[in-house]
């Protein structure tokens, strides 16, 4: 098996917004092994969420080629697209993006719906990502019972639930006060030596860039730098 | 179709606005209500006025009398009617009641001869009481079971309209609404007791025929016996007449289709506002869910089944009620002393849970495909 997971060549992204042609992603070149833990810095409309949602299978490319796992996936329809997300990507957003109608529990075997399981094998995956997130004893509070930090760990749980190949992040730490960001860097760092996760990870903050074992430096739609960061 | 897995999700999106869904159910129940009762009204008229092949009564009325207080002819005709060929029976029939407007209240009696009575009443079954108490009284009416229903009688007590007090002496239940509707009372009785008219003058005679087909030629026989007399006949089947005597309320019921498709579409506009709605506050959450794997055609399904659901509650709600109101109401309209069952029957409510889950899912299709549709990057944008 290539070790290389992700390949990006000259890869592009454009929009227009009325008259103006938008180019947040312009001709970029990469490849991000399996196993990876790689942080994209930059500033603001660097592309680094374009790369993120590109990557991630929920913005298809103007430009270049996206190869994930030996995939095409821009070549996918939007069905299969879906199908793809669901067995490959585990998305964490900035702000949790939990279904507020949802408990804890709830929200974490949502992706599992698409899966064909019992009731019974959900419930062990639900059970098992939210112990590992260590929030099992919130399983059945809804996400305003739960502190900013809690709601995160169970965005974390549903994003690993499905035991996909790939995590991206965007900004996972950004709406989070000091300790309760630590602590979803610590267990970013776990799901990726204990469990293999490559992780992509959009972070303004050195501190959090500085737990990936990789970090890229986007501005104006272009890698500026590459670099390994300190080992942990 | 949809996974039974995902009801627990459709449901707590249905109670995530409980103001927002309580309303709209109730939209919905109001409309619903409204539906199913026009049906049930347009049931009992067609029922009523529908001439089928199978039908074998004629009515004989008096020429250009559209209201039992006039149409006066003497019994004597009975005797000339049941010599055309073709003929089984004759029944001499007066009619009193209480209203001959348009009411849900009207009580109607139809003297009959005694000797009659047996056979007018043959298709019917007696609920309560008996035929042989009916014929040992001279003031005794055997009742039909939606007027003894309406007006809450039970055999052996005395039931008054129009000024005549009769003893309930059976309730009988009959697939034709004219005599679900009415008291048959001895012919004799009523003749003497009725202000108007007297021995000898009956409202119109029932003429049952022994072949269907021959309806129109033996209608047209009787009408050509008396076209020279004093009191010249118009005869009609049954069902046509009733539709001739109750045209104005058959026209009103038949313009009360247009309410029952308002209503329809008053549902179509409230499921559509709140799903619309609902769609527009969760931009978001659908582009997380489709982040997650939902396909865009599972979830314009979900959609489309939150708004069935948010129908079918309110859909449920209304046709039950309506089916209540009209089933423990015994109501029927009566006109010129025909009358007409708004027929509430349990099928209504199938229709209505149809109608309404089939109007739930129209409303959706605009927002769930709009949903469906939307890119993700650009919804994440969007909010």
């Amino acid at each position: 098996m290539t070790p290389t997971l992700i390949e990006c060549r000259g890869l592009a992204r454009t929009y227009r917004r009325g008259p103006e042609l938008i180019t947040p992603l312009d001709q970029l070149d990469l490849d991000v092994d399996r196993g990876d833990f790689l942080a994209l810095m930059g500033p603001s409309g660097s592309g680094k969420t374009t790369l993120l949602n590109l990557i991630a299978g929920i913005d298809r490319p103007t430009g270049g080629t996206l190869t994930i796992g030996g995939v095409e996936i821009s070549g996918l329809s939007n069905g299969a697209l879906a199908d793809w997300r669901s067995a490959e990507i585990g998305y964490i957003f900035q702000l949790y993006n939990l279904v507020p109608v949802l408990t804890a529990y709830e929200n974490v075997e949502l992706p599992l719906l698409l899966h064909k399981l019992s009731r019974r094998e959900r419930h062990e995956r639900v059970a098992t990502a939210l112990a590992l997130v260590g929030v099992a004893d919130r399983s059945s509070h809804y996400p305003r019972q739960l502190s900013g930090g809690q709601e995160q760990r169970v965005a974390i749980a549903r994003a690993i639930v499905t035991d996909p190949a790939i995590i991206v992040a965007d900004e996972p730490t950004g709406d989070l006060d000091r300790a309760a960001a630590a602590a979803v860097m610590e267990l970013l760092v776990r799901l990726n030596r204990e469990m293999s996760k490559t992780i992509l990870m959009v972070t303004h903050d050195p501190g959090c860039a500085a737990h990936a074992n990789r970090t890229l430096h986007l501005e104006k739609g272009r890698l500026v730098e590459s670099g390994l960061a300190a080992a942990h | 179709m949809l996974s039974p897995k995902y009801i627990p999700y459709i449901l707590k999106q249905v109670s995530r606005h409980p103001a927002r869904s309580i309303l709209t159910m109730l939209g919905v129940a109001v409309a619903m209500f409204l539906f199913v009762s026009v049906q049930a009204l347009q049931r009992g008229v067609a029922e009523a006025t529908e001439v089928t092949g199978k039908e074998v009564t004629l009515v004989v009325y008096r020429e250009n009398r559209f209201c039992p207080a006039t149409s006066r002819m003497p019994d004597s005709y009975a005797r000339r009617i049941a010599g055309i060929p073709g003929v089984e029976s004759v029944v001499p029939m007066k009619i009193v009641v209480n209203n001959c407007g348009a009411s849900l209240d009207t009580v109607t009696f139809r003297g009959v001869p005694r000797e009659n009575i047996a056979s007018i009443t043959g298709g019917a079954t007696i609920l309560s009481g008996s035929i042989e108490e009916w014929k040992r009284r001279g003031d005794a009416a055997l009742v039909g079971e939606t007027l003894a229903a309406r007006r809450g009688v039970k055999v052996g007590q005395t039931l008054s309209a129009a000024g005549i007090d009769v003893y309930v002496a059976g309730i009988v239940r009959s697939e034709n609404a004219q005599d679900q509707n009415v008291a048959y009372v001895d012919l004799a009785f009523l003749q003497g007791t009725a202000k108007r008219g007297g021995d000898g003058i009956v409202t119109q005679f029932n003429v049952r025929v022994k072949d269907p087909a021959r309806l129109p030629e033996i209608a047209s026989a009787i009408d050509e016996e008396f076209r020279t007399d004093s009191e010249p006949t118009d005869t009609r089947p049954e069902s046509a007449f009733v539709a001739r005597a109750a045209h104005d309320l058959v026209q009103l019921v038949g313009f009360s289709k247009y309410i029952g498709w308002g209503a329809l579409a008053g549902v179509l506009a409230l499921a559509g506002n709140a799903i619309a709605l609902s769609v527009r506050d969760r931009i978001k959450e659908h582009a997380v869910l489709r982040t997650l794997g939902f396909r865009g055609g599972l979830i314009a399904r979900l959609i489309i089944a939150e708004s069935a659901a948010l129908c079918l509650a309110g859909g449920a709600i209304g046709s039950l009620a309506a089916f209540a109101v009209l089933r423990f109401g015994n109501f029927s309209m009566s006109v010129e002393g025909t009358s007409m069952n708004v027929n509430a029957e349990p099928v209504l409510i199938a229709i209505g849970l149809a109608i309404t889950a089939g109007a739930g899912i129209l409303a959706a299709l605009l927002p769930a495909l709009s949903a469906s549709r939307r890119q993700i990057s650009e919804s994440f944008r969007a909010v």
